[in-house]
């Protein structure tokens, strides 16, 4: 397995579109959208999701985060038009959610990948690729690269059946892909993925965003959002709680951060003086650690770099990457 | 075979609108009508509990307008990429091994069918029994687990967010395993096929000690042919000095010879697919007038009329459409009139039992006199009689007329007078009793056309099985399915209730005489209007009500079944299969049509 992945750039034209999402352009709007699930007798049970409204740009990626029962898969389903709303509606792309129409540019990875297990990764591939009206050629080629993209190539004609996982997370991903959408919604795409699967995802999660394509995850895995996610909602018992750009909501205001590289004591003594002096408080100063996902790929790269050796102790500060 | 009620011609059978009958068209856009209307006002009913007027009102509006503008959105790319995958999810489902027990099932059959008489019969039943049976079996689970396990699975997420309209996963589920059907039911038919003619065919070797062409020194001829099949053939030899192994047990042989030893050939025509043409029936009592229905012997023979022995009482069968083409050309080289008769007959006393009664039939010009000379027959009961009367005949003052020219009227009309001779004994007739062979059909097609009806039927129980699939659970699904197999099966019987024909009432009243343990026709007690009686009609009538209704949309089953055609080596008529395809696609249609609705207006994920 490569250890810096890196995925082949798979829109056809090659060319990199604006990384900034624009505002103007508002891809997937929800007006106070809600949705009650009833028993057979029409009696209500749950209030999934109250009165949320959303209005998500091209070209960003948007997380929607909470614990779970929080209303984050039904809000992505209404989107699908696979739950019909109680209240309000989901305007996707132009179009009331229900539409069947608007499904031509959307990719949808589910929660778990829903697939045919009787069908190889050939197959599967063939099969959603004909429900698209893409020509017999374009259609190969892309399922080729597809396959190549999410490093299913040697298991291309094994059923789904014996895949592990990992792959089954792959080749629905592949699946989403496959009328190269401009809304791609993914539900809790790392999901059941070992770390170096989660890398992948969240590197091809923003590899689509570059190319332009507008991403709505949900997730509760709150490391995967931080890291990919731009703006994110925040659900809890079916409210919006929080709404905002990531690097915004984590900034603490009030907080000045300093790291530097070869300090002596001394040095770091009048670095506390100075900060006195100004009437600031210092919280910490302390030498950083890496994060566990950090250690863990720096291992297996390493590990990789130079075969059979039993690494005992990594220098956690020798990868450390801010 | 001919039926009792004869088929009406395609396109009257299809169009006709009027107030004696509606055709299949008027009453499938009705049915679709009365559906949709009555589907319209339920949803606006329910939908008004649960929101309000205006929102229901809204919401079946949308569904509809929906639904039409999908419908010609409807793209054969992706039924036929949903048609792949039922048919791939049947193959990796291992949907051959069905074929593997049929071919198990054919393989051992001929240990344990047996029979003297009759044998294309006993295969025919038997194979076109199995396979009807084996290919409903495989397509209804087929098709009735597919959709609720795609829910199941949740596979059906997948397929939903693609632009996929819920038309097409119904149309694409019907196709898919339709064809699958289709391939399963070719095999067995082939299959089906050669076991029967290889089962058939057989020959016999000549018993005896002469055994050359020519018989011995001093002429002798072979007898017999040895046992076999559980039967012997008699030798004869025919006017030109060929010898042949006389007609028995439903085929005859060549003899030919080989080497200088007489060899029998293979039996011929052993599979007939005879085309009946029949005729209107009617009779004259013993005073030779002109009566509706002949004698009635007892209701246990009431399907037929009896004409009484010894007096002028007789059944007159007319023919229409006599020509040059009805004539079968005979071996002698001259043309004849093929008749086929049944009769069964009635004894008021016993006589000699080995005695068969003798009867008398003669051709007849209609409105004239003219009539051929009688011609004496024994009647064999209950089975076919065959009359052949040549081009040339003799009228009853022995002189010679020709068949067409002169007992065939202007109309192409022809009238067959059958009588009975024996005194106080009676013929028995009903109207399919006798009938003119036609040149006869190809076995082979006529089989294939037994197996385009058991295809309709296949396809019929997928499609209720897809669509019943779009909202029910499997094994649910499965019951409506079987039911709706069950009632098509028995549909005559399920009217007969509903229209309150059938002795015993409607489901409550012969729930309460099943459980009282009270007769079919015996009334209630008092037969007053006691308040419990009028609840049960009451009850009853509103059961009675839905099950006409639901009548109206069973397709009968037993229709499907063309087993007794093959069987007894009558060709079915090719109306008959053009009606059943065309209910087929009917019922196909208005499933689908079903199908789409229910499937769209349900919540696909939980």
């Amino acid at each position: 397995m490569a250890a810096t992945p890196e995925i082949p750039n798979s829109d056809k034209n090659g060319e990199r579109r604006a990384r900034e999402p624009d505002e103007a352009q508002v891809v997937v709007e929800t007006r106070a959208l809600s949705k009650v699930y009833r028993d057979f007798w029409g009696r209500q049970k749950v209030r999934a999701l109250k009165s949320l409204d959303l209005e998500i740009h091209k070209g960003e990626i948007f997380g929607l985060l909470g614990p779970n029962g929080s209303g984050k898969t039904t809000t992505i389903k209404l989107l699908l038009g696979l739950l019909f709303p109680s209240e309000g509606e989901a305007i996707v792309l132009g179009q009331n959610a229900t539409e069947v129409s608007k499904n031509e540019r959307i990719g949808y990875l589910p929660e778990e990948s829903y697939l045919y297990r009787f069908l190889n990764a050939e197959e599967t591939l063939d099969f959603y690729g004909r429900l698209f009206n893409i020509p017999a050629d374009v259609r190969r080629e892309r399922i080729d690269r597809l396959i190549k993209l999410v490093k299913l190539d040697a298991a291309r004609r094994r059923q789904l059946r014996e895949y592990s996982k990992g792959m089954t997370r792959r080749i629905g991903l592949a699946q989403a892909l496959i009328n190269e959408p401009d809304l791609i919604l993914l539900d809790e795409p790392t999901s059941g993925l070992d770390p170096i699967g989660t890398r992948e995802m969240k590197d091809w999660i923003l590899e689509l965003r570059d190319q332009g394509k507008t991403i709505v995850m949900c997730s509760h895995l709150l490391a995967d959002v931080q890291d990919v996610c731009d703006r994110i909602a925040i659900l809890h018992q079916g409210e919006l709680k929080e709404l905002g750009r990531v690097d915004e909501l984590l900034k603490v205001e009030d907080v000045t951060q300093v790291k530097a590289r070869g300090l002596s004591a001394d040095c770091q003594d009048e670095i506390r003086q100075v900060i006195e002096r100004h009437q600031g408080e210092l919280v910490s100063m302390e030498n950083p650690t890496t994060t566990l996902e950090e250690l863990f790929l720096s291992i297996v790269r390493d590990s990789e770099a130079r075969p059979g050796r039993r690494i005992v102790k990594q220098e956690p500060t020798k990868q450390g990457k801010s | 075979m001919i039926l009792e009620k004869p088929l009406l011609p395609y396109f009257e059978w299809l169009l006709q609108f009027d107030k004696t009958r509606w055709g299949a068209l008027p009453h499938f856009l009705l049915t679709l009508l009365v559906i949709a209307i009555a589907t319209l006002l339920l949803s606006l009913l329910v939908g008004t509990v649960l929101y309000g007027p205006l929102k229901a009102g809204d919401k079946v509006y949308r569904v509809v307008v929906n639904g039409f503008r999908e419908l010609f959105s409807l793209s054969f790319r992706r039924v036929w990429a949903l048609a792949r995958l039922a048919i791939q999810e049947s193959l990796r489902g291992r949907v051959l091994i069905a074929v593997a027990v049929f071919v198990l099932l054919l393989l051992f059959a001929g240990w344990f069918l047996k029979t003297e008489r009759e044998p294309a019969r006993l295969y025919f039943s038997f194979v076109l029994t199995a396979t009807s049976f084996l290919g409903l079996f495989v397509a209804l689970l087929l098709a009735v687990f597919s959709l609720p396990n795609d829910f199941k699975s949740k596979t059906i997420y997948t397929v939903l967010t693609k632009p996929v309209r819920a038309g097409e996963v119904v149309i694409g589920r019907i196709l898919g395993f339709s064809l699958v059907g289709t391939v399963l039911l070719a095999i067995m038919g082939v299959c089906s096929y050669l076991f029967v003619v290889r089962a058939l065919d057989h020959t016999h070797t000549v018993v005896g000690s002469v055994l050359a062409k020519g018989g011995d020194a001093e002429g002798n001829l072979p007898e017999t042919t040895s046992l076999d099949k559980g039967h012997r053939h008699t030798i004869q030899q025919d006017d030109d000095g060929h010898l042949f192994a006389e007609f028995a047990h439903d085929h005859d042989h060549h003899v030919g010879e080989s080497n200088g030893r007489l060899v029998v050939s293979s039996p011929h025509e052993t599979i007939r697919a005879r085309v009946p043409r029949g005729g209107t029936l009617r009779f004259k009592d013993r005073q030779g007038v002109q009566v509706a229905r002949g004698v009635s012997v007892g209701k246990e023979w009431g399907y037929r009329s009896f004409i009484e022995g010894g007096t002028q009482a007789a059944a007159i069968w007319t023919f229409d459409g006599i020509d040059e083409k009805t004539l079968h050309d005979e071996d002698d080289g001259g043309e004849a009139l093929r008749l086929e008769l049944v009769v069964r007959v009635f004894r008021t006393w016993k006589a000699d039992i080995n005695t068969p009664v003798q009867g008398v039939i003669q051709l007849k010009r209609p409105g004239s006199d003219l009539k051929t000379a009688p011609e004496f027959f024994s009647a064999k009961d209950a089975t076919i009689d065959q009359r052949y009367f040549p081009r040339t005949l003799t009228d009853t003052n022995n002189q010679p007329i020709d068949l067409l020219d002169d007992l065939v009227d202007e109309q192409g009309q022809i009238e067959v007078v059958v009588q009975c001779l024996d005194r106080s004994q009676y013929f028995g007739f009903a109207q399919g009793d006798c009938y003119v062979r036609m040149k006869e059909g190809s076995p082979l097609w006529n089989f294939t056309k037994a197996y385009i009806s058991m295809w309709v039927q296949m396809v019929l129980v997928i499609a209720i099985a897809v669509t019943g699939s779009t909202v029910l659970s499997g094994p649910i699904a499965m019951m409506f399915t079987v039911s709706f197999i069950l009632l098509g099966f028995y549909r005559e019987f399920f009217v007969r209730v509903a229209r309150g024909i059938q002795e015993g009432g409607g489901p409550v009243e012969s729930l309460v005489r099943l459980v009282t343990q009270m007769n079919l026709t015996a009334g209630f007690r008092g037969e007053s209007e006691t308040t419990s009686l009028w609840i049960m009609r009451s009850v009853d009538s509103v059961f009675l009500g839905a099950m006409e209704l639901l009548a109206n949309v069973l397709p009968d089953f037993g229709e499907f079944n063309a087993t007794k055609y093959v069987a007894y080596g009558f060709d079915i008529p090719a109306n008959q299969i053009a009606q059943q395809l065309t209910m087929g696609a009917a019922y196909v249609i208005g499933l689908s049509i079903v199908g789409y609705f229910l499937l769209r207006t349900r919540e696909v994920a939980k």
